[in-house]
């Protein structure tokens, strides 16, 4: 049956919050895929955050994190406003590439993904090994602009636009 | 697909550029050793990363491919940021040339997106003592510029 027109703006902004929380699922989900992993604490400290918002602690670990509407509950989205998603490790940014990796002591024996092994320069970043060594790494280096800049990024946010905004009352 | 032609239309203008400094900057490319790192002041270190190579929503061509260049610029620290950003400024001229280099008949077509950057690596920074401690001991000021792109092979 055909509906009222009159609730088209509405429908409209319902539509357009519920592809922007399938769209945070499944970006954060791919960033997890592209992203390292050893501990599974970096992988579950994805958040999406409005503007000036802050990103919580690591959600669990000792698996690699899958993330689901629950993680990006509906009210947290409002129509017009601009969001991030932000890892809130405080490592975030070597995980990343982002700065000069720091090596730390791991409790983990096994990373949960594999690892590559090689020698990595003090003061270089965490994907950065050369050659042969016992250094380790999860994700090849630069996984972060890869994800963000080569396409996958965007192949996410259309799929879980998609599947969002048919979901939403006039567009199902 | 020929990623190694579409590598080289980043890398070789990259390398001469760099390579007609006076100094010559040695640049690193990737899985070439930085054997130099210990004892160069200064170098730039070159990833290229591919992303998506089909794109079939958007043509059937199989010759198009995404990816990422990141340009990481490493000069003396705790002497000012001016040469470092003299250095990201080789790079950014030379690929704002390969953006504005038109489609040619035959071989590979570039244009990249915008350049983000350059972002500085702290020389103290990092939210744990921890971090901040290890960091302090890094003897590079450390530049980061990177620009998607998307690349098409033309036979």
């Amino acid at each position: 049956m055909a509906r009222d027109i009159k609730f088209l703006v509405k429908d409209i902004e319902e539509a357009t919050v519920r592809a922007a929380q399938s769209a945070a699922v499944e970006i954060m989900n791919g960033l997890v895929k592209a992203g390292p992993a050893y501990t599974g604490a970096f992988s579950s400290a994805w958040y999406a955050v409005p503007t000036g918002g802050t990103a919580g602690g690591p959600r669990s670990t000792g698996r690699i994190y899958k993330y689901d509407k629950r993680n990006v509950p509906l009210v947290k989205f409002k129509a017009g406003n601009w969001y991030r998603i932000v890892n809130g490790m405080p490592y975030a940014d070597e995980a990343m590439d982002l700065a000069p990796y720091t090596p730390e002591a791991f409790t983990r024996r096994k990373a949960l993904k594999p690892q590559i092994t090689g020698f990595r320069e003090p003061g270089s970043r965490r994907g950065d090994l050369q050659g042969s060594g016992r250094n380790t790494s999860t994700a090849p280096l630069d996984w972060w602009p890869k994800y963000n800049a080569a396409g996958q990024l965007q192949a996410d946010l259309a799929r879980g636009f998609r599947l969002g905004f048919g979901t939403a009352q006039g567009f199902k | 697909m020929n990623y190694q032609a579409i590598r080289a239309v980043f890398e070789t203008p990259l390398l001469t550029a760099y390579n007609s400094l006076s100094p010559a900057v040695p640049v690193y490319f990737d899985n070439v050793m930085n054997d130099g790192a210990d004892s160069a002041e200064e170098f730039v270190d070159i990833n290229i990363q591919f992303g998506l190579t089909t794109e079939s929503t958007l043509t059937t061509s199989l010759d198009m491919v995404r990816g990422v260049i990141v340009i990481r610029t490493y000069t003396p620290k705790g002497r000012g940021p001016a040469r470092n950003q003299t250095l990201v400024n080789v790079a950014t001229t030379a690929l704002q040339t390969i953006n504005a280099t038109p489609k040619p008949p035959s071989g590979v077509y570039v244009r990249t997106g915008s350049i983000d950057g350059p972002a500085f690596s702290p020389d103290f920074g990092g939210t744990t003592p921890d971090q901040q401690s290890r960091r302090a001991f890094t003897p590079f000021f450390i530049s980061r510029i990177e620009a998607g792109f998307q690349a098409q092979v033309i036979s």
